[in-house]
């Protein structure tokens, strides 16, 4: 057992490089001024108040928004799905969950540039609307396109971890609901949403995390002037090179998120101390 | 298990090792890296110089002259650099660029004397022309009405096309029409002139709900998805070559005259193979094939004549009209001022 513990210690050497140092690199930029060479640096708060403009707090707000839009849609869509999927063999579940994961195999880029070639105002719904002698749509650069991009890539993420918490339910209890007089819906409710709250935390989690995160996608579905914190966050680092502000964004970015797992986490907890 | 794995493991480590190596480069190992902007040349002819020249090509793209500049600025270093005029400027006066040894580039002679010797670099001791032009508007003649052209710069907040524009994703280009507009220089550095620009992009967002396009507009005016866009003038050569209901216009007030140049950066390892690709890229053949590729007006004068009498003949915007005095080329920023015209474009993009 000791010798698999030696093992371990490439992976600290490792996760140290790679997650503490940029890290601390993220945290020292967003607290200083002085240009990106961190030669001559000036500690100050200038970043963070910085944020406190009302269009950059629209913007943060703007991209919650879109985030819980997208976690929300997930979740009925991934909890239906992940439903239907429990309810075949165990042999056919495998290979549903496979197509599943199967778009995740191709690269984000391409799946968002196919969502163009279909909403574009001379794409392929349009076409089909325009053959049918409807008036065209227009769909790209709105809310609907980012959401439906988001929606379609993150939704993978929802489905498998609903999908693993719901196999895991013991058949009997809901036979013993069903016994004891529980209406389909009562059975529903009291036992199998229940039972599959872990799976739909994780679930949640990391949808959200991607979601409030993500810049591709809003800025090919949504256009340039479509900003999220993310496009904020590249955009500083890309082309506005004032990587303080950029790292100060990013910085509250996962103070946000780290809140939110928390509550998500509470919430998980409280439930189980319920039962007990 | 665990030794199988293990082994497993080392085999793609291995695998990765060889691939990162390079093992499928052919010759003599020469490698020359070469940054341009996308969408900006006949990709046929990297090919043909790997061959002629026995070596390998690097080519990496950037979408904007700022995203270039970061990317410097934290050290990678290239060859041959495909910039601006304002920023290779700064390239200059920050010590990044090497000089051009003239003598090693013998097709300079097929260059057009009239676009040389520009403001940014007087003598041409640092940059080699690419391709030049102007900025214009790009628009539907079945749906614009040629009266409003009138108006110039204006009409991008004309309500009458509401929804229907596309401007282009460029901090100095957006805040150049607005400053044209206004009837300022592209290049002041008063704070009140540009608080105004600003106040003028912030209602045209108002008005008009405008698409902040990068090159995805090539392809959405070629299929026509709305009747106005601010586009270079060879994007526009371009996209007119294609769609021939556009029309491409210079407005009065004066725009932004361009020129993008080869540069040779100062720690290039391969300055000798730097030149020949500059040489190689003026020799009439290859200028020919890239200016008809890309559709920008190109600066090898037999080229540029073989285009307008037959690829581009009868397209406007690929002979841009440089004489208006008004027009104007960007030039070097103070870093106060780049950070100030920074913070207003990052918060027109995020209003």
């Amino acid at each position: 057992m000791k010798y698999y513990v030696k093992m371990v210690r490439p992976y600290m050497v490792w996760s140290f490089l790679m997650v503490v140092i940029p890290m601390v690199l993220i945290a020292i930029y967003s607290v200083t001024t002085g240009g990106n060479t961190l030669v001559n640096i000036q500690f100050t708060l200038e970043n963070f108040a910085k944020f406190a403009e009302p269009i950059y707090v629209q913007v943060f707000i703007k991209s919650l928004r879109i985030g819980l839009i997208t976690v929300g849609i997930c979740l009925v869509l991934g909890y239906l799905l992940a439903y239907q999927i429990c309810r075949f063999e165990e042999r056919i579940q495998s290979s549903l969950i496979l197509l599943v994961t199967i778009p995740m195999w191709i690269n984000t880029l391409l799946r968002t540039y196919a969502w163009i070639s279909i909403l574009s105002d001379n794409g392929i719904i349009n076409t089909f609307l325009q053959a049918l002698g409807l008036e065209p749509v227009t769909m790209m650069y709105t809310n609907f396109a980012v959401i439906i991009g988001m929606v379609s890539d993150f939704l993978p993420f929802m489905v498998i971890p609903i999908h693993t918490s719901l196999s895991k339910i013991d058949k009997s209890l809901i036979e013993a609901a069903e016994d004891l007089g529980a209406t389909p819906f009562q059975t529903f409710t009291k036992v199998i949403f229940k039972l599959s709250i872990p799976g739909v935390l994780n679930g949640v989690i990391v949808t959200f995390l991607l979601s409030i995160s993500t810049f591709v996608i809003p800025k090919l579905l949504g256009g340039g002037q479509y900003t999220l914190i993310g496009n904020l966050i590249e955009n500083q680092f890309i082309s506005v090179g004032n990587w303080n502000f950029g790292s100060a964004l990013s910085l509250i970015l996962t103070v946000v998120i780290l809140a939110a797992i928390t509550l998500m986490r509470k919430l998980d907890q409280e439930e189980k101390e319920e039962e007990l | 298990m665990m030794k199988k794995k293990l082994l497993a493991v080392l085999a793609a480590a291995g695998m990765t090792a060889l691939a990162l190596s390079g093992c499928g480069s052919s010759g003599s190992g020469a490698t020359l890296k070469v940054y341009n902007a996308g969408e900006y040349i006949d990709t046929s002819l990297l090919t043909k110089f790997e061959k002629e020249y026995d070596c390998d090509v690097v080519y990496e793209t950037f979408d904007s002259n700022e995203s270039m500049y970061t990317k410097i600025l934290s050290g990678e270093s290239y060859d041959v650099l495909i910039p601006s005029d304002y920023m290779i400027e700064r390239l200059i006066k920050e010590d990044y660029l090497q000089k051009i040894d003239w003598d090693k580039v013998p097709n300079s002679v097929n260059l057009n004397a009239d676009i040389m010797g520009q403001d940014f670099d007087p003598d041409n001791e640092y940059s080699v022309p690419y391709f030049y032009g102007t900025v214009g508007i790009l628009y539907d003649t079945t749906v614009v009405d040629e009266a409003d052209l009138a108006d110039g710069w204006e009409l991008l907040r004309n309500t009458k096309y509401a929804g229907d524009i596309y401007m282009y994703d460029s901090e100095r280009d957006s805040f150049m029409i607005a400053l044209k507009a206004l009837g300022y220089s592209m290049n002041t550095d008063n704070t009140d002139e540009i608080d105004e620009a600003y106040e003028w992009l912030i209602e045209q967002r108002d008005l008009m709900s405008p698409i902040y396009a990068g090159d995805d507009v090539i392809d959405n005016m070629v299929s026509g998805n709305k009747s106005i866009a601010i586009v270079y003038s060879g994007d526009a050569a371009y996209i007119m070559s294609e769609n021939e209901d556009l029309a491409y216009f210079q407005p009065e007030e004066g725009t932004n005259e361009w020129f993008d140049c080869m540069v040779i950066m100062k720690d290039s390892e391969q300055v000798d193979l730097a030149h020949e690709f500059i040489n190689f890229m003026l020799d009439v053949d290859n200028a020919t094939a890239n200016t008809a590729e890309v559709g920008y007006t190109s600066p090898v004068t037999e080229a540029y004549e073989t285009m307008i009498s037959e690829d581009y003949a009868g397209i406007s915007s690929y002979t841009p009209d440089m004489t208006n005095p008004l027009d104007e080329c960007f030039r070097y920023q103070t870093s106060e001022i780049k950070q100030y015209f920074a913070d207003l474009w990052t918060k027109v993009k995020a209003y």
